[in-house]
This record gives C-alpha cells, sequence and structure tokens, in this order.
C-alpha cells in the first residue's frame, strides 16, 4: 500500500472541498482498501465522508424511490420500500458479495466498484484501464468472465455490481453535489463505456459527490426481479445476470425494463428486448423471441463464447419469473 | 500384558483444543510475539523465464522504515547441503537468490526487510526490476515430457484388441491449490549460530533438516516451532523457499524475523496438485467383465523438480483385470513445482477411472455398483499379496441403502423438478496410506496427569484429540488428566503429517510410550509390600481413572498418585516406538470408500448444484468418530471443490497465474455443500497396525469428484471428461 493521507469529512462543505483538492472520497471501503492493498489505487488523500447526512431512503412523488449514498447495501435490500416497490433492487443487492461486505459497503460506492478483471488487480500485468496506453491483456489472455458488449480494443473488462444493473434497468438516476451545484445524471450517461480511454469510467466532475440515487416512479403493479447466474452458489460476481421489471395490464404489457450483468462493460440496458415486449401478451414464445434480442451486437472473445448463449437463456429465464409461463 | 480398557477411544469426543481455536488462543505460525521481530515482504519475479537484468533498490532503501534489500546481488553464497530427505524432490532445489535466473513466474526475486509490516510492503513495491525475458513454456500439452515410468501385466493392447466392449477416453484435470486459510508464514530468530524458526509447516523435522542443510548447520543447531496449522491440505509438507528467505533475512539483518506471504503468493510459492492429461483405453466383456486397459499419464512439473505422486496406484488394484499398461510421463515446465495435495494421485486417477466405470456401465445397461462388484479383485492383483482388509462391498451395500440408490432412474435426464434435471452417481475410492517410522515420549507426573510428546503436526484433523484419546486409554488416565504436545522439533520425531499416516505412525508409538509408562507403574506397584496390588502378576493389573487395580476386582488398587508418592519419584517417562510397516509387506493396506452424489444441473443454465453427497468409508478402527465425521465432510467439500470450481488458471503468454486469489478460484462457501452423510464402517484393520487403524484424512476426498460427474451425466446424458464441470460444458 501507498503512503497516504485520511481526513474525515464533518459535513458536505469539508467534503467537496477536500474532493476539490484531490482527496479521494472514502465510505465503506470494500473495493477502494482492496485495491490499495494491490497498489492498483494510489491515492494522495482520503477523505472518509461516512458522516455526512447520506443515509436515508425516501419515497418520493408518485412512488419513486430515493436512496442516499451512505445507505449501505443490507440496509437498502431490507428496506420495506425497496422490499415493496423493487423487489428487483433488493434481489440484486442480496445476491452481491458477502453479508459482510453488503453491512460495509454503500449504494454510492457500490455503483463506482471497479472491475473485477484479473489483469487490472494485477499491477505487473498490461492494463490500459489501470495504465493509459500500456495494452489490454484480458484481450488475448484469460477472458472467460469478461464482457461481450460494449467492449473495445482497449477493454473489456465488466462492471461487476449486480445493484447497478438493476438501477440501469430502472432508469435511475444520479444525485451529483459538486463545487459548482447540484445536478443528475442518467444512470445510461453516469457509468462509461472504455472506448478509447478505459481509464475514465463515470461522468463525474473533478471533487463531485455521488449524493444519492434516485429510481423513477412506474406504473403499478410492477412485478420485478433479478436473476444471477454464477459457478458457485454465493460469493461470486456473475457470469450473467438479468434485471427485469414489467408492468402488465389488461393482459398486455405496457412497461419492459430490462438489463443485464456480467457481460458489458458497463450494466447493460437491454432496450431492443423492452421494445419487443411492450404492447405484447405474456408468453413463453414471446421470452424466447424476446431475449433473443439480448445478445444484439455481442462480440465474444476466445474463453467467453458461452456467455452470448448464456445471456439469452438468463434474460428467456427471468422474463419467465417476472413475467410468469404462459 | 493386560488388555486396558478403551474409554477415550472410539468416544465422539470434541476438539481438545476448540476452546483455544474459538477464543483465539491458539497461535499459529505468524502470531507468535518474537521480541524485535521485523517484516520481510517477498518481491516476485514478473516474467515466466530468463534473467535479472539489473535490480535498483534504491528507492526501497530510502523510504523510512526499510532495513535491508536483499538480492542474489548481496545475498550470501549458501551451502545447499544435498538433502534427500524433508520431501525434497529429485532435481536441483530452487535456491533463494543464489543467481539472476528466474526459473517461473513469482519466483522470489528480492527480499524486503522493514520495521513495519506497511514499509516493508511499499518498499517492495518500489524495487525495480528488469529482465531479459523468454518465452515460458507452461502448457502442459505443448511441454517435452520426461522419461515414463511404466507398469504392465498382461499385455493390454491385445486385450483391448479382443475385448467385446472398448472405450477410449481423454481426460483433463485442472490445476488446483490448497488454499488453507492460513497463509504459509515463517518467523526466524537467529542466536549465534543457532536459529530457531516459528513456521507453518506439516513437518517440523522436515523443515528443521532442510534449514541444517541449506545453511549446512548441525540438525540441533536448528528448532522450528509449530503448534498449530490453519489447515493445509498438503502445502506444508516441504520446505518453501520464503521459509529459507526468512531465514537469511534474519541473518544479514541480525534481527528476528517474521515473513507472511500473500494470498496472492500462495499460488506461487507453495506447491499444487498437477494438471493432468489422462488418456484411458478401457475394455470388458459383454457381461463387464474387465479385460484390459491402458493409462496414458501426462502431469506437470517444473523445470528444476520431478513431482510424482501415486496416480498409477488405482489403475492397478481397484478393479480385477489381466492385462494393464500404464505410462506415466511428467513434463517440466517453467512452473514452481507441485506438491502433494488430498488424496495425491488417487484422487486424480479416480476421477478418470470411475467417470469410465460408469460410461462402461450405462453402455453396458448395468448398475453402476454390479458393474463394480463384477470386477472386485480377491488380491492385489499388481502387489500379488492379499488385502489386509477390503471391504469396498459392504460400502456398496450400506451407500445403496442408506442413499436410495434404488430410486435413481438409469435412464439420463429422466428425471425432473422444475427448471432441474437431478441425477444420482456414484464411485468407488481408495487410497494406500502412508506410515512413517515415528517416536513419542510420554511422562506421568506425581500428581496424575500425564504429558505426552511428538514432533507431530495437527493441520486440522484433530491429531491433539485423537493422540490423547489413544494415550489416555494406554495409560488409564482420563481425557482431561493428559496433555498432548506436538509441533516442536525438540520433541521425539516422526514423519510428515500427510499421506493418513499420522494415527497409524504417532498413536503407535504413542502408545508403546504410554504402555511403557503403565506398565513401569504396575511393576513399581507389584514389586513394593506396601501396595495393595504387591504379588499380583503384571499381567492382571489394569489402570482406569488414574488407579491401578486388578483386572475384575475394582476394589483391589491404588492411585498412580499414591504409587509415586510413595516412591517419591517426580515421575515415570519411557519413550515409544513405531519402526514403520514390516519390509516386504506382507499385505496390500488400503482405506476404501463409497462416495454417492445427488446433483440437480439447470436444464437451461447449465449450473450444476449438489443436493446430497454420502460417503461409506472402510477405514479400520475409528479412534475419533466425530473428528472422523468432519474429516469426511471436509474431503466431500474438497471434491465439490475440484469436481465443480476449483481451477488454477495460468497465462501460457507469460507464465502468470490468472486468478491468484480467492475471488477468481473459487471454493466452495457454504451455499454449495448441501447435506452431507458419513458412515464408517464399524471395525478394524489390525494387520496394519497395532491401533487398527487405516488413516482417512486422504481417502474420504478420493471419488467424490467422480460420483458428482457421474451424478450430472445421469441428469443430464451430458458427459464431462474435464475438471472442473462448468456451465459452458452443459449449455
Amino acid at each position: 500500500m501507498h503512503p497516504f493521507s485520511f481526513t474525515k469529512a464533518a459535513n458536505t462543505r469539508d467534503a467537496l472541498d477536500a474532493g476539490r483538492h484531490g482527496g479521494r472520497y472514502i465510505a465503506g471501503g470494500t473495493t477502494l482498501v482492496d485495491l490499495m492493498r494491490e497498489t492498483v489505487e494510489r491515492p494522495e488523500t482520503l477523505v472518509d465522508i461516512s458522516d455526512l447526512p447520506l443515509r436515508d431512503v425516501t419515497v418520493a412523488e408518485r412512488g419513486g424511490l430515493r436512496i442516499g449514498a451512505l445507505v449501505t447495501m443490507s440496509e437498502a435490500a431490507a428496506h420495506p420500500k425497496v422490499r415493496s416497490l423493487y423487489p428487483v433492487i433488493s434481489q440484486a443487492l442480496e445476491l452481491s458479495a458477502s453479508a459482510q461486505l453488503r453491512n460495509m459497503a454503500t449504494i454510492g460506492g457500490n455503483i463506482m466498484q471497479r472491475t473485477r478483471c484479473t489483469y487490472f488487480r494485477d499491477v505487473t500485468a498490461d492494463c490500459n484501464k489501470r495504465e493509459p496506453g500500456s495494452g489490454c491483456a484480458a484481450l488475448k489472455g484469460f477472458n472467460r468472465t469478461h464482457a461481450i458488449l460494449g467492449t473495445s480494443d482497449a477493454c473489456v473488462a465488466t462492471h461487476p455490481s449486480d445493484a447497478a444493473v438493476a438501477f440501469a434497468a430502472l432508469e435511475a438516476r444520479v444525485h451529483l453535489l459538486g463545487p459548482d451545484g447540484e445536478r443528475q445524471v442518467p444512470f445510461a450517461d453516469f457509468l462509461l463505456r472504455p472506448g478509447n480511454t478505459p481509464n475514465r469510467e463515470q461522468a463525474l466532475r473533478r471533487g463531485e459527490l455521488i449524493t444519492g440515487l434516485e429510481v423513477p416512479a412506474l406504473p403499478r403493479p410492477l412485478k420485478s426481479g433479478y436473476l444471477k447466474v454464477r459457478d458457485r452458489q454465493s460469493y461470486e460476481f456473475a457470469l450473467t445476470s438479468a434485471a427485469v421489471a414489467l408492468h402488465v395490464r389488461g393482459g398486455v404489457i405496457r412497461e419492459a425494463k430490462v438489463a443485464a450483468g456480467g457481460v458489458g462493460t458497463v450494466p447493460w440496458k437491454l432496450p431492443a428486448v423492452e421494445r419487443h415486449l411492450v404492447g405484447q401478451r405474456p408468453s413463453d414464445a414471446l421470452w424466447a423471441a424476446a431475449a433473443e434480442r439480448a445478445r444484439d451486437g455481442a462480440r465474444p472473445l476466445r474463453h467467453n463464447r458461452f456467455k452470448v448463449e448464456l445471456l439469452k437463456r438468463t434474460v428467456e429465464r427471468q422474463l419467465r419469473v417476472v413475467g410468469g409461463s404462459k | 500384558m493386560s488388555p486396558q480398557p478403551q474409554a477415550a477411544v472410539g468416544a465422539p469426543l470434541s476438539r481438545v483444543d476448540g476452546r483455544l481455536k474459538v477464543t483465539g488462543k491458539a497461535r499459529y505460525a505468524a502470531e507468535f510475539d518474537v521480541d524485535g521481530a521485523v517484516h520481510a515482504v517477498i518481491v516476485d519475479a514478473s516474467i515466466g523465464r530468463g534473467r535479472i537484468t539489473s535490480l535498483d533498490t534504491r528507492d526501497a532503501e530510502k523510504h523510512p522504515g526499510v532495513l535491508r534489500v536483499i538480492s542474489h546481488r548481496n545475498a550470501p553464497k549458501l551451502p545447499y547441503r544435498d538433502n534427500s530427505g524433508s520431501n525434497n524432490l529429485p532435481g536441483r532445489r530452487l535456491r533463494v537468490f543464489q543467481d539472476d535466473r528466474v526459473l517461473f513466474h513469482g519466483q522470489p526475486v528480492a527480499v524486503v526487510v522493514a520495521t513495519t509490516l506497511e514499509a516493508a510492503q511499499h518498499g517492495a513495491s518500489l524495487v525495480k526490476v528488469e529482465y531479459d525475458a523468454e518465452q515460458p513454456s507452461t502448457d502442459l500439452h505443448e511441454g517435452k515430457p520426461d522419461k515414463p515410468t511404466n507398469y504392465a501385466r498382461g499385455d493390454a493392447d491385445a486385450g483391448l484388441a479382443s475385448s467385446a466392449v472398448r472405450l477410449d477416453l481423454r481426460y483433463r484435470l485442472a490445476r488446483n491449490h490448497h488454499n488453507p486459510m492460513e497463509p504459509h508464514a515463517t518467523i526466524a530468530r537467529w542466536d549465534g549460530n543457532k536459529v530457531t524458526v516459528w513456521d507453518k509447516t506439516q513437518w517440523v523435522m522436515g523443515t528443521r533438516d532442510e534449514i541444517a542443510a541449506v545453511f549446512d548447520l548441525p540438525a540441533d543447531a536448528v528448532r522450528v516451532i509449530n503448534p498449530f496449522v490453519g489447515g493445509g491440505f498438503g502445502s506444508g509438507l516441504r520446505c518453501w523457499p520464503h521459509t529459507i528467505v526468512a531465514a537469511v533475512a534474519a541473518r544479514e539483518t541480525k534481527r528476528p524475523v517474521k515473513l507472511v506471504l500473500s494470498r496472492r503468493q500462495m499460488y506461487f510459492g507453495t506447491g499444487f496438485r498437477p494438471t493432468y492429461e489422462y488418456r484411458l483405453r478401457l475394455g470388458s466383456d459383454r457381461r463387464g467383465r474387465l479385460t484390459a486397459a491402458t493409462h496414458d499419464i501426462d502431469a506437470e512439473t517444473s523445470s528444476y523438480e520431478t513431482f510424482t505422486e501415486g496416480v498409477m496406484a488405482p489403475g492397478q488394484m481397484l478393479y480385477s483385470m489381466p492385462h494393464v499398461s500404464q505410462t506415466y510421463r511428467t513434463v517440466p515446465l517453467d512452473v514452481n513445482t507441485p506438491i502433494w495435495m488430498r488424496g495425491p494421485g488417487f484422487a486424480s486417477a479416480s476421477f478418470v477411472i470411475e467417470s469410465a466405470m460408469d460410461e462402461l456401465a450405462h453402455k453396458l445397461g448395468v448398475d453402476p455398483i454390479e458393474l463394480r462388484r463384477r470386477n472386485e479383485p480377491s488380491e492385489d492383483e499388481a502387489k500379488n499379496l492379499p488385502f489386509s482388509t477390503r471391504r469396498l462391498r459392504e460400502c456398496y451395500t450400506v451407500g445403496a441403502r442408506e442413499f436410495g440408490w434404488d430410486r435413481r432412474n438409469p435412464r439420463p435426464r429422466s428425471t425432473r423438478d422444475g427448471d432441474w434435471l437431478v441425477g444420482l452417481g456414484m464411485a468407488a475410492g481408495v487410497y494406500d496410506p502412508g506410515r512413517f517410522p515415528a517416536q513419542a515420549r510420554a511422562r506421568l507426573h506425581a500428581d496424575g496427569t500425564a504429558v505426552v510428546e511428538a514432533a507431530a503436526t495437527d493441520m486440522g484433523p484433530g491429531t491433539y484429540t485423537s493422540q490423547t484419546q489413544v494415550a489416555a486409554d494406554a495409560l488409564g488416565l482420563t481425557m482431561r488428566t493428559v496433555t498432548f504436545r506436538l509441533g516442536d522439533s525438540l520433541y521425539p520425531q516422526t514423519g510428515p503429517h500427510g499421506g493418513s499416516s499420522t494415527m497409524a505412525s504417532v498413536g503407535s508409538a504413542v502408545v508403546d510410550a504410554c504402555n511403557k509408562v503403565r506398565q513401569q507403574a504396575i511393576r513399581l506397584a507389584v514389586e513394593d509390600e506396601e501396595s495393595p496390588l504387591h504379588g499380583v502378576p503384571a499381567d492382571d493389573v489394569v489402570v482406569r481413572n488414574g488407579r491401578l487395580h486388578v483386572r475384575g476386582t475394582p476394589a483391589r488398587g491404588e492411585t498412580y498418585r499414591s504409587l509415586l508418592a510413595r516412591h517419591s519419584r517426580s515421575h515415570l517417562e519411557a519413550r515409544g516406538n513405531y519402526a514403520g510397516p514390516p519390509t516386504p509387506e506382507r499385505n496390500s493396506y488400503n482405506a476404501y470408500n463409497a462416495t454417492f452424489a445427488e446433483v440437480a444441473v439447470d436444464a437451461t443454465l447449465g449450473l450444476v448444484r449438489v443436493r446430497r453427497m454420502l460417503g461409506v468409508y472402510d477405514a479400520g478402527r475409528i479412534i475419533s468418530p466425530k473428528l472422523a465425521e468432519s474429516q469426511a465432510i471436509g474431503g466431500i467439500v474438497g471434491g465439490i471443490g475440484t469436481a465443480l470450481l476449483e481451477h488454477t488458471v495460468t497465462d501460457h503468454r507469460d507464465g502468470r497465474i490468472v486468478n491468484a486469489n480467492l475471488a477468481d478460484y473459487l471454493v466452495p462457501v457454504n451455499a454449495d455443500v448441501p447435506q452431507v452423510r458419513a458412515i464408517y464402517l464399524d471395525g478394524e484393520d489390525n494387520a496394519g497396525n497395532s491401533l487398527g487403524v487405516k488413516g482417512l484424512g486422504e481417502v474420504v476426498q478420493v471419488g467424490v469428484a467422480a460420483a458428482i460427474g457421474n451424478a450430472v451425466f445421469n441428469a443430464t446424458g451430458r458427459r464431462v471428461r474435464e475438471l472442473p464441470i462448468t456451465a459452458e460444458a452443459l449449455l
């Protein structure tokens, strides 16, 4: 671990001030400290923001939810409103990490998680994300767990968060506070695809702080759920995953929100699948046909070819689980 | 000598060291408070093969707290005396910091010693190493094999050619790492020309002898201490380079040095279960009587040492057949040297053989258990020796009954539970337990308590407990009044703690020592006119709860305490000995199992989930049933890992281990471990040793992967011949 200084922000103003001078925000620390131990992250200054008043879950107008950035994963998963309004969020959180980690890690930190690409985490390997211009060892290396969507020649690493897949599906908005004031960014614009700059992962400006996530209201009744496919039954990142939310009225799907995880360089929203569903009547045939579209544009690598088929089947399964077998 | 009543042996006792462990008082190698200890962190080679061309330590040396950076440029020349013991393997062992060669990715190239761990870690990251890199060869498939080891009986090729039914199957088994919870760690302290080493090892004597050989010291100048081991599974069976690095660093800095491997370093700083490529051709008649088999076995080893293990044995003696030929080739690669891992060799071979038997059963339409029964040998056909005991048939019978084997539909893909396809599978397992010469010392104190010592190890199976049990019964004491000590090279010497050898070997020596002490006490009593036992034939005296009495007449006797007090003896003491198995051997001595698995496979997602497992064991006499059950559970969990999850991945471009951490190298977690049940057949094997035990720590993992693979076939109709079995093979 490289030497660093550590300060604790007493209030938001202090935090922003430290952030503006290059301080890195730390809350639960479950990703950052880990990466500092591996010397992947070498911040000079850490700013502990865990005392800031960002710990509330509130119901917004018309049934939307606002989750404070410092709400822990376990608090968010257990929150009655999250459970009742958006089971997909609860499930994604509960299928993440371990109980110990969920007790420490925060929602804001969760979407800031860095990739699990093993070459990224090994400082002796080439990695454009860690060291721009050094190359991508994963592209021709062992890439079973890597992305098939949203990749570039510079980077094929997946975004590891499960909760972010649910937030992407639900079209959440990220609330930010920076030196220039507050702003909101749609989730789809917040996490960046690698392109030629895989080291840039979020649309954050210098010193900006995530204050919370807002999940917009959706028409009710809404059924939703999250499926995570992985080798081991617990405590593993997804090979593939699917977040699905459906609003069915009068026997017809009126709203469909679908995203996939484990396959994209960012949580992968599936608008083509959604379009295929809206206006149709639920049926097993519809689930299968819609899920076909999940793999649009997939570019598999040497060891993750199976993910193309697995993604389709994962989405199909979860459409059926949420929408019912007919 | 009158047989002692059995009170502790066979009782389902909890670990005697359990309280120490759960309260954090059990002290592991890295946890000893050694005055003035400083910290060492190894710098690992970041190429897979080549030469170090420059090593810039200036920034590291300038970092506050850093005391010294040691590399081949400034390390002392080390004698590295020949040492064919200590589980050193044929070849030339890795010599730390003796030259500029890099033999594998991760090889230690320097060590940074600092006053704090943080300074040492940061210092290590500041050492700049440049290399002249060569292309390493790390792919078993591409390597050039050594001269093979062969075995043959009959004429296997001809036998196969004339077989009515033939299978020709190729298997690939992934490299596995032991991944014990406790990382390997060493603290070394020199006092003049003597060195004390606290080290995570499964063999304090072996590590002592290796350190003595490396530094050219007399054996008694080295003391190795290791009272607790946080899991081993074989990773501690050798003295690894980091232990020597710690000793070098301590000598050079004239300070005690603590060195703990990181989890990442565990993947190249210690050994592993090697990758195998295994081609098996199997022939039988139409009724399933085996006629012939050929085994072509390739396994990885390092470029500097040749590692072999018992992978040929099951193919020679598990089933009866006239024609067998085997070729076992090690392939030297630019990797570090493998080491034995739970069920070594046997677990790998059994996956192949037992998967093939399941294929044969399916092809013939014969029940897999019935097929095995039809090929049960009446003697060991390789050694031409009778079996000491072999109760595999009973394992099948009990296992089939307890598991509900009759509910298995032999037609694959015939049982469904929602999205899941359900299947049942089984496999046989065998392991040839080790027996090594061992000694022990027993001392009975005047207060009626006893201490028994041996330089043994307890990596988790419960050596402390089981040795206390046999000692307590042999001394006629209660468990609470006997203390067993291990993990110190000053104690009487034993062999390595591996190969299921400890109970038979150390246990026999412990019993011998305790019998001698008891007999000393009995003699003292029967020859003493003041003793109520005066004149009683020594053979008629037994001891129970610390009281000597006439067998059948409990009223006539006295306690150890009164006897020793009257004789003003502070203690009675004796050394016990176990000489090892008879040579030549008169029996084929093996432990056996039948392992059963029920799995569910998601029909569309390809995920395999184990639902139930049962192991039925013929392991001789069970000294400590509760711990034996724990062992079986552990072995089955290990087998689930090998079958479905564990796979050390090497990037062949530069020899790097890609998944050198516990997030990417998957071991089973609780959710992967379903209902697991173990049944040990009652009985004993008196041909093997006086305790009647066979050893069970290894055999419990043998066959588990095959049982799971066979269940996957029964569930899905897919035969996967590559481990681990992952979703992509089943989509």
